[in-house]
Formats: structure tokens, C-alpha cells, sequence
């Protein structure tokens, strides 16, 4: 029996007014509710993504028979997702809401077998769960929350409170959700490219070419015998086997300026769309490719940067981590963390103005920002400027206990003896593991004991079974373990591409790609190179967390580990 | 004319929904959650709530006035927001009275929810003081979840949950499923009259 609550109710006695007035509205051709498709479809995106009406104020819904909810808390991408494919998450399945799902019947066993009903065994031949949804019937699901039958749904699907025009441009966006298969898909292949850019070192090229590639070339292989299996499998198999594609692979090589990336990403796009890039590498910033992505609306799963861009609300491109500024942003929490310090201690950051420089000392003053600090004191080194001993000792003298931010490389390194010497030295140092690169031991041993590093990958005492798979897998290939950290992570993007393909089956859209990938168990054991990484909606670098690290002394340091991987 | 049919039939159906008779409705509501009254040992951890301060969490859970307590994250896709709408309500519906109830929500997801996150979700969901959300390491939320019974391995596999307690009383009210707030406020006071 179907509750109505009291604010439905109140909905309700307002629609004979609705109606009266939109009878009297002239009809006006294409426009949906007065408006053209592309801004229908913006609005009812706008609806169906943020919980904004199109007169910009928040949607209202009640859940759970009396819960008001507004739009901006929650709406219909929490839990159909930006593809609308739905999600299955603990103890709720949420059904697909995509156009091409919605206007056919639903039937029995529908998302476990797709085959012909007349195919299917007696328990899943029987009537269908529900018919398919008229325009009528959906806007019934969506204001009372019954289905085409009459039967009351889930209580956790919102009862939303839509007038009669938005309710028009919702039914209309949802009718074109996800209606039609995403560029690169054909019946028999989903095309990849993966991005190289021509400064990359030809061995790291080739360490993240290799075992792309031979992923790429095993899925195809047909060794499992797939298409067979699709054709003699009966309706179970043929639903998992008829959703088979060969993958392909194309390697994008981008030349010149990052400037011009932009129009060599066009050319290629057009010459052979791809369903989404896996992958990729550049010892430059990932701008110019992301943003790519983002007009495109192209998915980019994983690419080597140390260079991503830092956003909390683009959606295409899926980094390991944020690179470089995830340890400026770990230094900045540490401190935070640090209940003794005192609140006034003055804190300094050392750098160069190169791309890494900026990056860290950047992403350093944003956290303090955010964290509500101080921001530090910036000392740039200007290009023919040295860091001698002379400087170090000024540095200290000047700020006396101070804290001491120093995002310089090894060759940067070699007077900061100094700072022990001084009567005045820093209360602590701290520095970047990237840019140190393997060099720990260019940290000298007189500042190690007050000297921290951001060390933003597994520790290596931590020797976690995965490596060995993973270097087996690559001993299989033929593949010489070259540069294992870029190896073992493009063996992950292979590991993720089998896992969204799974969970994906025949709804090949790149938003659904995507989608399934962020409702993807959190993974500690296909990923070698970090102890964790993790997902869901939104969230865009998967590696969240970075050590604070010390050293010990002598010519081969080990690292004693001074926080959590994950500093809050 | 087409959208004018559309809405008529909407409206038509609705309307005879509404007047079904109220009790005959309620009378066929059935309970939606499971109810036990359990005890559990809360472990001795320290959190970081929304504010990046550290928070014992035995001292908070045992507060001298009623707590509930959930396990959501701030990128959940289907349980989590109803259970905050939940939170939401009931502290508009409490009122003034709303600082006399402590609620605890405990991130199930702590890489990626850090105070920031947790900052913005809680005001997301209008929340009043009184409403923490807490995170820590992973081994932290873990045992938290572990000592509720409430553990899973993995966040996507969690399941809704709602630990009523109240002064004078070690025992917590176990509810499982989602409910309304009039469902929660029935365990709020019963709770309270005991």
C-alpha cells in the first residue's frame, strides 16, 4: 500500500492549477516545455546531476515515507550515476534509468541475462518485472514512486515534487540518457589510444608501451575462445559473450609545444574515434590532454604524470594520484598533525622555479590555505643562484627553529650540511622522495636526524606479493623489467580495463566506463607501487595518501616511518 | 495535447492514491528494519572529527545524553545520503532540543574522506552542532567497525545501520534498514522514557 506523505499530498492538490495553466501554453513544435532540445537537455542534466530546477532553485523529494530531501544534498546521479546504468552498492540495487532501458519492458532476470526470453529457462521466462515506462508512467515513478503496474517502489527512491514543465524536461533528459553507444564501439571492437609524448626517454616509453600492449594483445587473442563460447554457450553464455569485444589499442604520439597538443589530439580523434584513452606518459603536464578529455567527454584512465591537473570537479580523466603535489599536500598535513608545534613557528619553504618547484611549493601553500595556517614564507632560488653553505647559514640565522620546506633536487643539496652547523638550525627539514628520486642518500647524514621526507609509494620493507606476480606476469610477456614503477602501474590499468569490461557488459557508454570503475572495490593487491588506492563518484586520483618518512644513517638510508599513509 | 493527457492521468492517479483512507494505509505498514538490543566494547581510539580536531571516541560515545551513531562516506552512492537526509530531519524535527542528541556518523571510507570533505558534506546536509563526522587510518575505522559489528572489507559491500544509546544505559539500539524519521523518532523517545 502506497504512503503518500503530507508535502506529496500538498504537490498533489497543486496540480489541477499546473495543468490548468500548461493546457493554456500554445503548442510550440520541437521545443520541449518552451525550451530547444540542447537546453532541455542541459536543464534536465542540470536537474539530474546537481538537484537544481531549472528556475535554479533546489529540487525537493521526500525518502523513506517522510524524509524531505533538497536536490543539493542528493539527487538522481547518487545512485543511477552519470551514465544512469545504475549501481548495486550493499543492500540496495539501483535499476537502469537510461532512456534505451526504460522505455522497454524490464524483463525477468534482466541485467544477469539479456538473451530472448524465449531462450531463457522456465524461472526467468515468466512475465516481465515491469512493462516498459510510458512518458506517463514515468513521471508516476518519479512523483509518486509507483511502476508502469502500479506497484509501489523501493521507499529509497525519491518521491520528487515536479512541476509539470520540469517534469518534462526530466522525462525528455532521461529519455536521451545514455541512448545510444558511445564513439569507438563497433559490433566487434572497442578502440583504445593510449598517449605518448616525444620527450618521454625512449626506455620509460617503452616500459609503459610494453605491457599496455601486451595486455591489449592477449584480451584479444581469443584464447578463451569467446566468440565460440557467444555462439554455442546458450542464453547464460551468450549474454556474457555476445557483450565480448576485441579491444584495440592506438598509440597516440604527440610532437612539438604542449600548445599544439591540442589540435594533434583533434586530428587523430578524427581520423579514428576511440572509446577512451588507457594509459599514457609525459614528463610534461598532463593539461592540455585532459582538458582534451574534458571537451570530448572522452574517458582517460591512468596516464604516468607527475603532472595531473589538481580539480575537484572534472570528471574525465582518472590519475594514480596527484603526483607531485600529493607531497606537498602530505608535508602540509603533517604539520598540521603535529599537536607540540607551536602555532607560531615560522615555516619556510626552498625552491626553484621549474615545474616541480612551483608544483610543491604550490600545492604546500594551497593546503596551509585550506588547513587555515599560516602561509609560509617562499624563498625562490633564482636560475644562476647556488644554495651554498653561505646561504644555508643565513637561512637559519634568519629564522631561527624554523620549519624548513626544501622542494630542491640532489644537486641543490650539497651544502646543506650547513644547516646542522648552525646555532640557529631548523627545527625540522622536509623534502620531496620524487625529487630525490632514488638519491635518499644525497640527504646528509648531519640533518637526517631533523630531516623528513614525503615518500608517496609503498615502503619497501613492505615487500607485498604483488610485486612478484607482477614480475612474473612481465617474465611471461618477454617483457625485461625496465622501470618496474611504470610497468607494474600500466599492469594495473590492464587489471581495471578486464574489471570495467565485466561490470560493464553490453553498455558500452563512457560515462558507464567510468562509473563502474568508481564503484570498484578499493585494490591492495593488483597495485604494486602503493599500498592503496581507491574509488567512487568523483573521486579522481585514486592514490590518496603519502608517507612522512625519515632516514637512517649511513650510505644506503632505510626509511623509518614517522605517519600514516593516509594523513588527515 | 499530448503533455496535457500525460498530466491528467498523473494527476488522476495521484489523487485517488490520496484518498485512500489513512488507516487502512498504516495498517498495512509493515516494521522495515530489524531491532536488537546489543552490547559492544567500544574501542580506545582517537578520531579527527570535521574540524581536524582529535576526538576520543569513547569519551564522545559516551556522553550523558543520547547518541546515535552511523558508518557512511562522503562519495556513497545509495545508502549514506538517505541515512544523512535521516540525520538532517530528525534534528530539524527535534528543534532546540536537537543539542540534547549527539550524532556520530564514522567515515567507512578514510582515504578520501579528510576534514575538508567531511566539512563540506555535513553542510551539504544543513547540519546543526552536535552532528560529528569522523575519520582516521584505516586500522582505526577498521576496529570502530569491527567492535559495532559492522564491518565490511570493502566500502561498496556496507549495508545501513543506525546505534541508538542512552544515558544511564550501556546497551545500544541496533537498527537495520533505512527508516524515516518518524520510525527514528518512535526509538528516540521510547529509548528516552526507558
Amino acid at each position: 500500500m502506497i504512503r503518500i506523505p503530507a508535502s506529496l499530498q500538498r504537490c498533489i492538490m497543486l496540480l489541477p492549477v499546473v495543468i490548468a495553466l500548461w493546457t493554456t501554453a500554445a503548442e510550440a513544435g520541437d521545443l520541449i516545455a518552451g525550451f530547444s532540445r540542447d537546453e532541455a537537455l542541459r536543464l534536465g542534466e542540470r536537474m539530474y546531476r546537481e538537484g537544481i530546477l531549472p528556475s535554479g532553485e533546489p529540487m525537493q523529494a521526500v525518502v523513506e515515507g517522510d524524509i524531505p530531501v533538497e536536490g543539493t544534498m542528493f539527487t538522481c546521479v547518487s545512485c543511477h550515476l552519470r551514465s544512469g546504468l545504475g549501481s548495486n552498492e550493499g543492500t540496495v540495487f539501483t535499476p537502469p534509468t537510461n532512456g534505451a532501458a526504460l522505455y522497454k519492458p524490464l524483463p525477468r532476470g534482466q541485467g544477469v541475462i539479456g538473451a530472448p526470453k524465449e531462450q531463457l529457462p522456465k524461472e526467468y521466462s515468466g512475465g516481465d518485472i515491469r512493462p516498459a515506462y510510458t512518458d506517463t508512467s514515468l513521471a508516476m515513478a518519479l512523483l509518486a514512486g509507483v511502476d508502469p503496474e502500479g506497484r509501489k517502489l523501493n521507499d529509497i527512491m525519491p518521491r520528487y515534487m515536479l512541476s509539470e514543465r520540469d517534469m518534462e524536461i526530466m522525462v525528455f533528459y532521461l529519455k536521451n540518457l545514455s541512448a545510444e553507444f558511445s564513439p569507438g564501439v563497433t559490433d566487434t571492437t572497442l578502440r583504445f589510444a593510449t598517449v605518448i609524448t616525444d620527450e618521454v626517454p625512449q626506455k620509460d616509453r617503452e616500459a609503459m608501451l610494453a605491457p599496455l600492449t601486451a595486455y591489449f594483445r592477449d584480451r584479444t587473442s581469443q584464447s578463451r575462445h569467446q566468440e565460440k563460447r557467444a555462439k554455442h554457450g546458450g542464453p547464460f553464455l551468450e549474454e556474457m559473450y555476445s557483450s565480448y569485444r576485441k579491444i584495440a589499442l592506438s598509440t597516440w604520439e604527440l610532437k612539438g609545444a604542449p600548445e599544439t597538443w591540442q589540435s594533434q589530439l583533434e586530428a587523430y580523434y578524427k581520423k579514428e574515434p576511440v572509446f577512451a584513452l588507457a594509459g599514457g606518459i609525459t614528463t610534461l603536464g598532463w593539461d592540455p590532454i585532459h582538458r582534451f578529455c574534458e571537451q570530448q567527454k572522452i574517458p582517460c584512465i591512468f596516464p604516468i604524470t607527475d603532472y595531473p591537473v589538481i580539480t575537484e570537479t572534472d570528471w574525465y580523466t582518472l590519475y594514480f594520484s596527484k603526483g607531485l603535489y600529493q607531497e606537498g599536500e602530505a608535508v602540509a598535513r603533517y604539520l598540521r598533525s603535529l599537536a607540540d608545534l607551536p602555532a607560531d613557528v615560522p615555516v619556510i619553504q626552498v625552491f626553484r622555479n621549474t615545474r616541480e618547484g612551483m608544483v610543491l611549493s604550490r600545492a604546500f601553500r594551497e593546503t596551509r590555505r585550506k588547513l587555515g595556517l599560516p602561509l609560509p614564507e617562499d624563498r625562490a632560488l633564482s636560475p644562476g643562484e647556488t644554495a651554498t653553505t653561505e646561504f644555508w647559514s643565513k637561512l637559519a640565522d634568519t629564522y631561527p627553529a624554523a620549519i624548513l620546506v626544501v622542494w630542491l633536487s640532489p644537486k641543490d643539496l650539497d651544502t646543506i650540511a650547513a644547516l646542522a652547523k648552525s646555532p640557529h638550525k631548523p627545527k625540522m627539514v622536509f623534502m620531496a622522495a620524487s625529487l630525490l628520486d632514488t638519491a635518499l642518500s644525497a640527504v646528509p647524514e648531519r640533518i637526517r636526524p631533523f630531516t623528513y621526507i614525503a615518500y608517496p609509494y609503498r615502503l619497501p620493507r613492505d615487500k607485498h606479493r604483488s610485486r612478484l606476480v607482477i614480475e612474473n606476469w612481465l617474465r611471461i610477456k618477454k617483457i625485461p623489467v625496465t622501470n618496474f614503477a611504470i610497468q607494474s602501474r600500466m599492469y594495473f590499468v590492464g587489471w581495471m580495463i578486464s574489471e570495467a569490461l565485466m561490470m560493464m557488459q553490453s553498455d558500452f557508454y563512457r560515462d558507464y566506463f567510468l562509473d563502474v570503475i568508481d564503484m570498484a572495490n578499493d585494490q591492495t593487491y593488483s597495485i604494486a607501487v602503493y599500498p592503496r588506492v581507491s574509488f567512487g563518484p568523483g573521486q579522481r586520483y585514486a592514490a590518496k595518501g603519502c608517507y612522512i618518512v625519515q632516514l637512517t644513517s649511513g650510505p644506503t638510508p632505510e626509511l623509518i616511518q614517522k605517519s600514516d599513509w593516509v594523513i588527515h | 495535447m499530448r503533455r496535457s493527457r500525460i498530466f491528467l492521468s498523473v494527476f488522476c492517479l495521484l489523487s485517488f492514491l490520496s484518498l485512500l483512507p489513512l488507516s487502512s494505509v498504516q495498517a498495512e505498514t509493515k516494521q522495515r528494519y530489524k531491532r536488537t538490543v546489543e552490547q559492544y566494547a567500544i574501542p580506545d581510539v582517537v578520531l579527527i572529527n570535521q574540524d581536524g580536531a582529535k576526538v576520543k571516541l569513547k569519551k564522545l560515545l559516551q556522553l550523558d545524553k543520547p547518541v546515535m551513531l552511523d558508518f557512511i562516506y562522503g562519495t556513497c552512492t545509495t545508502i549514506c545520503p538517505v541515512l544523512s537526509a535521516g540525520y538532517s530531519n530528525l534534528q530539524k524535527k527535534l528543534g532546540p532540543a536537537a543539542q540534547n542528541v549527539q550524532l556520530v556518523s564514522i567515515s567507512i571510507d578514510p582515504e578520501h574522506d579528510t576534514p575538508e570533505v567531511m566539512r563540506e558534506y555535513l553542510k551539504r546536509y544543513r547540519a546543526k552542532p552536535g552532528w560529528d563526522f569522523l575519520t582516521g587510518t584505516r586500522e582505526d575505522i577498521d576496529r570502530v567497525m569491527r567492535a559495532f559489528d559492522a564491518y565490511v572489507p570493502n566500502k561498496m559491500a556496507h549495508y545501513p545501520l543506525t546505534l541508538l544509546r542512552f544515558p544511564g544505559n550501556d546497551a545500544w539500539v541496533r537498527i537495520y534498514g533505512l527508516i524515516g524519521t518518524g520510525e527514528l523518532m518512535e526509538e528516540y523517545q521510547k529509548g528516552l522514557s526507558k
